[in-house]
């Protein structure tokens, strides 16, 4: 516990003065903002047939930033700060003076969660849901996706060298999991090989909130985001097991 | 009963063979120098003494628990993002002990001033300072300083010299490695010389001089040194 207060408290100091992590948190939910300000109808000097139009897709188009959010943004910030301590043999210091590192990996993946929750909110507060219950669903649905998405960054990290080695390992996973979703809307294909992916279930609940024909009902959407937790859960418990992370770092 | 003790120790990576039979002892209370060529494999054995990695063949041990250790490596780990303070804070959580002795250890290394200094901003002898009070946070038993006033000006060497010393009077055990004969001779009560995977000297910096009758105006360890290494690079 000692151990797990010591390395929640040093990320929430380090990430908060990390620009690159804190635009990662703030980017998305930003960029939604902008979105929806355009569209306000007392927002002057956007054609108001393309602000109606705006304002019609504004739950996908927010669920789209959501959904980057936790593929573009969150994985490779995770990746990041565990492969930085890495590099810097900043985690060796640690282990050496007693620290486990699960401890070390529940520390880091607690602030990423941790802020991730704001963005999440700011998401919602934002995007303009509808009632109570598409908000619970909204955020639900994210910090299920938010919890993914620290698993397969923490992996990725576990399996980086250095900084860089981690850009190169997430890149592929960031532009699959964050693009993929955008692109699945315009073909068919993509859309039927990005189902089984929880950033695609986390769009498609989209067609909950803006009352479209949805592709699939909620609790399916939500058992495959689950089944992603899961799975990505074994693959970082089994990479874990496999490489450690004392030695490397 | 030594402290530290390797017995024939062998470690090779691949096919380089960097340490072939390496036998020595520090008792407990000394500074003891490890001094050696570059790539001659000292970081290699604090390694091996630290049990960050293990060794292909023979025994090595330190009589402390990893967390009785203190460290100073190559790569100095420290988060540059946060202050001085929030630095030590960590490892004083870790730890378990009061802030008053985080605040002495920044008050010994002389970084009271910048407490609130981040990382980033610090000159090298300032973080390397940073690192000894971070090594010395836990009063450990048994301290590991490789190379630790590489990069330093004399003056801010001087002030770790005393403080190393002043950590082995408080019953700490110290073991260095280094570069600089002018250190060992000035701050080790006893030093081996490891050259080609083995110890090929060892014994109190002074008598070391002695025996091979290595005086100028002052005793010259670096002459015995550059003697029986052959002086080149390896
Ligand atoms: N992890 C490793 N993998 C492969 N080779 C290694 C590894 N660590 C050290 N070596 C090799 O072992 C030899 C000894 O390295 P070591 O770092 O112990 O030397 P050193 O005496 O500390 O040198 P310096 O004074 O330059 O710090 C070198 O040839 C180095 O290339
Ligand atoms: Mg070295």
């Amino acid at each position: 516990m000692r151990n797990f207060k010591a390395i929640f408290r040093k990320q929430l100091l380090d990430s908060l003065k990390n620009m690159e992590i804190m635009l990662n948190f703030a980017l998305y939910p930003f960029m939604g903002f902008l979105m929806s300000t355009f569209a306000s109808p007392n927002f002057d000097g956007v054609p108001e047939e393309i602000q109606q139009m705006l304002a019609a897709g504004m739950p996908n188009m927010m669920m789209m930033m959501a959904t980057m959010f936790a593929g573009m943004g969150l994985i490779p910030v995770v990746a990041s700060i565990i492969s930085e301590d890495i590099e810097k043999k900043s985690l060796r210091f640690l282990t050496m003076a007693g620290v486990k590192p699960m401890s070390y990996l529940l520390g880091v993946g607690a602030v990423s969660f941790f802020l991730a929750i704001f963005t999440t909110f700011a998401f919602g507060f934002i995007g303009d849901f509808g009632g109570t219950r598409e908000l619970l669903v909204f955020v639900a649905a994210m910090l299920s996706g938010v919890i993914a998405s620290i698993f397969l960054g923490a992996t990725l990290g576990i399996l980086s060298r250095s900084q860089q080695a981690s850009t190169g390992l997430t890149m592929p996973a960031a532009v699959v999991l964050g693009f993929g979703p955008m692109l699945a809307q315009f073909n068919g294909t993509i859309s039927r090989l990005m189902t089984p992916f929880y950033t695609q279930q986390l769009n498609a609940i989209a067609d909950y909130f803006s009352g479209g024909p949805a592709a699939a009902p909620l609790w399916q959407s939500f058992a495959i985001i689950w089944a992603n937790v899961i799975v990505l859960g074994i693959v970082f418990a089994v990479v874990y097991r496999k490489k450690g992370l004392a030695q490397r770092g | 009963m030594a402290t530290i003790s390797m017995k024939n120790v062998h470690k090779a990576f691949g096919d380089n063979q960097v340490l072939n039979g390496v036998t020595f002892h520090v008792n407990p209370g000394e500074i003891f120098g490890m001094l050696g060529p570059s790539g001659s494999g000292k970081t290699t054995i604090i390694n091996i003494l630290t049990r960050q990695l293990s060794a292909d063949s023979g025994e090595a041990s330190t009589a402390a628990e990893s967390h009785e250790i203190g460290l100073m490596l190559e790569h100095d780990g420290l988060f540059n993002r946060l202050s001085c303070l929030d630095n030590l804070i960590v490892f004083e959580t870790i730890y378990g002990i009061p802030r008053a002795r985080t605040l002495e250890a920044l008050e010994k290394v002389g970084l009271s001033d910048a407490h609130k200094t981040e990382v980033n901003k610090l000159s090298k002898g300032m973080r390397q300072r940073l690192v000894l009070a971070r090594a010395v946070l836990h009063h450990p038993k048994v301290l590991f300083l490789d190379e630790p006033t590489s990069a330093l000006d004399p003056l801010t060497a001087r002030g770790i010299y005393q403080l190393i010393r002043q950590l082995r009077d408080d019953g700490s055990t110290i073991f260095l490695t280094t570069h600089n004969m002018e250190e060992a001779t000035h701050l080790c009560d006893r030093v081996v010389m490891l050259h080609g995977g083995q110890i090929i000297e060892e014994g109190a910096p002074q008598d070391i001089c002695n025996k091979y009758d290595a005086h100028k105006t002052l005793p010259d360890l670096e002459s015995v040194f550059v003697q029986l290494t052959g002086g080149g690079l390896e």
